[in-house]
């Protein structure tokens, strides 16, 4: 086992532990030990969440380039893509299922889902997602020259758009949050999504030292890097010289609020910029390739953060805070420790099912 | 219009789920009390709440899907002064942080010209509602006479529905008690069924409705039964109006029909069926 694929582990199997207090304390205290509630019903969880199907999505990108569509600088890491979008997948699942009010009852969602649904539809989608990237990484193990491998990866990028997009949906139908509310955001989790899911794949690959795939994910990092800014700007410029009171009030929140720092520091500072400078100009460099890439997969949860929460925190009328007093009636939404620590607990094991997965299913050197 | 034309592609659920749903009700009808003697009003008319209880009874006698809810609250005469809120929070036996009907205060001007309002805030009971449609598992739906309800049973507690309402009408059960801030053992009035669907559940720790979504359902236990939702009949300024706006005779549609009625976020297309006279 190489010094870096040690080093992940040992971070992994590190956060499991302490996330395991978190879980813990979940189990115990029910949604008591969660800041969530009734103002701000959607918290660090469902950030975590659409973070991690972001980061799924975009790496299955990769696999279904190297499968599907035989693209030769990535052939090499198809497997490693897949275990990223499939372990990614699991760990924003899980992220979500302690989020329910009732996780017991989640097979709900399967027998009486409804059709008007985006949640309802997801589940669905969820399920044939899972199965497509499990037969996938089976035949990339068992017959790497199976038709059958080919046309999921051929028939995953469609599918994969209408995925990605169903789940920026369901934030860009909810008439009833102004930022949400927009035909550009499903555009947006998709390139978010291929942003830092790319960007992640392009991380492991310098990890364990695969040269092959580097100048090609380097570009592709960049290009959906732009896109992103692209996408951004046209809907951040839009809000802004509109001047909507509900939109431009969430908006004001994520550009100047107290956590402004979330949006300049660590979105565009250590999401953006130095990812964009680090992998344009220092491209033949290891570190900077890693430093940069890592950043932007990471960094990808504070444009999550900044799209759940300020949507959340404008009170639907005037006096709506003041109007009646009690616990869960709090617009000043912080995670508490304990959904920092299941947020970790996602994390990690997201990293153990994908270092697992690596050991069991990638060959040396791929 | 989405998710009408997707309505179509299967059976209605909504009414599929509603007819469910009135089975669970058991409607006792026959065992109404009798109507209470009130004062007449100064011109003679009948007091509003015994005209209301007579509109309400005669809209029982209807099938349930030829009669429509309605509130109707009278801005000028509310003076803020949150009773109905805490006959909501007791009637329901609310715990705290839920309330079904807050009374929100709104501020206009500056001093010395500074007016205010109330504006107490319901459900809205919408003809579309938004939080309906959003439902992953068709916990929530429309019954025929108008009222949203929830199915504890069933609500997985995912939260979407409080996030789709754009008037902030639902409200997530984390699991707060009263006594959790004296820290001592759980109080009698806590241990008190809640009426609410007629199900009389007694709250307690990991049991729905504690991590389900809850809202206000017009006290459908009581009008069931013949009586005024708890916040029209203890509004003590007579502020808020109840009854079947399929019926011309009722009260509420007589109000209805007057040219200051306001809604909240009209533009929103939800059709609420809360009405505010101004």
């Amino acid at each position: 086992m190489k010094t870096a694929e040690k080093i992940l582990w040992a971070i992994a199997l590190v956060g499991l532990v302490i996330g395991l207090f978190g879980l813990f304390n979940r189990i115990s205290g029910g949604h008591l030990v969660a800041a969530y509630n009734t103002y701000v019903p959607w918290g660090l969880w469902i950030a975590v969440y659409v973070t991690m199907i972001g980061i799924s999505v975009g790496a299955f990108l990769v696999a279904s380039l190297a499968y599907g569509f035989s693209v030769k600088a990535v052939q090499g890491i198809g497997q490693l893509s897949l275990l990223v979008a499939l372990a990614a997948l699991v760990g924003g699942l899980v992220a979500v299922w302690v989020d329910l009010g009732h996780p017991a009852r989640l097979l709900s969602l399967f027998f009486s889902t409804s059709p008007t649904s985006v949640m309802g539809w997801m589940a669905w989608f969820y399920a044939l997602y899972g199965i497509i990237l499990v037969v996938m990484l089976y035949l990339s193990y068992k017959q790497p020259e199976s038709r059958l491998l080919r046309w999921l990866g051929w028939f995953g990028l469609p599918f994969l758009i209408v995925f990605g997009g169903a789940e920026g949906s369901l934030f860009g139908v909810v008439s009833a949050r102004s930022l949400w509310e927009s035909g550009l955001t499903p555009i947006l989790f998709l390139a978010e999504g291929a942003f830092s899911g790319v960007a992640l794949v392009l991380f492991l690959s310098v990890l364990f030292g695969n040269q092959e795939p580097l100048p090609f994910l380097r570009r592709l990092t960049i290009a959906f890097l732009l896109a992103v800014v692209v996408l951004e700007l046209a809907e951040y410029l839009t809000i802004l010289y509109a001047n909507i009171p509900a939109k431009i009030s969430s908006l004001q929140l994520v550009l100047f609020g107290p956590f402004w720092w979330v949006f300049w520091v660590f979105h565009i500072g250590l999401g953006l910029l130095l990812p964009l400078i680090l992998l344009g100009a220092f491209k033949e460099n290891a570190v900077a390739l890693a430093v940069g890439s890592i950043l932007a997969a990471f960094m990808s949860l504070t444009t999550k953060l900044n799209l759940v929460i300020p949507a959340l925190v404008v009170p639907e009328f005037e006096g709506l805070s003041s109007a009646y007093v009690g616990p869960g009636l709090d617009l000043n939404y912080f995670p508490t420790p304990t959904e920092w620590l299941v947020s970790v607990f996602v994390v990690s094991l997201a990293a153990v099912l994908f270092l697992t997965g690596k050991r069991v299913l990638v060959p040396k050197g791929n | 219009m989405l998710h009408e034309l997707l309505s179509l592609l299967t059976k209605d659920p909504l009414n599929e789920v509603a007819a469910g749903a009135e089975a669970k009700e058991p409607l006792i009808r026959s065992e109404l009390a009798p109507l209470p003697d009130l004062p007449p009003g100064i011109n003679g008319e009948l007091h509003p709440i015994q005209r209301m209880m007579s509109d309400l009874r005669r809209a029982l006698a209807k099938p349930m899907n030829q009669r429509k809810w309605a509130m109707v609250i009278d801005l000028r005469k509310c003076t803020g002064c949150n009773g109905c809120n805490i006959a909501c929070v007791t009637e329901n036996k609310l715990p705290p942080g839920i309330t079904y009907r807050p009374v929100l205060t709104e501020t206009r001007g500056t001093y010395p010209n500074v007016t205010r309002r109330f504006i107490p805030r319901p459900c809205m009971q919408c003809e579309r509602p938004p939080c309906v449609d959003v439902c992953p598992v068709k916990a929530t739906w429309k019954r025929e006479d108008g009222i949203v309800i929830i199915d504890y049973d069933k609500c997985i507690g995912c939260r979407y529905c409080i996030v789709a309402c754009p008037y902030a009408s639902r409200a997530f059960d984390s699991g707060f008690f009263y006594s959790d801030y004296g820290g001592g053992e759980r109080q009698p009035y806590e241990k008190l069924p809640s009426p609410e669907y007629f199900e009389n559940r007694v709250r307690v720790e990991n049991t729905s409705p504690i991590g389900n979504v809850r809202k206000c359902h017009f006290c459908i236990h009581r009008i069931e039964q013949g009586e005024l939702p708890a916040c029209t009949v203890s509004c003590f300024g007579h502020a808020t109006y109840f009854g079947d706006m399929n019926d011309p005779q009722s009260l509420v549609s007589e109000l209805i029909s007057q040219p200051n009625v306001m809604l909240l976020k009209e533009e929103l297309g939800t059709k609420p069926q809360v009405f505010y006279l101004v």
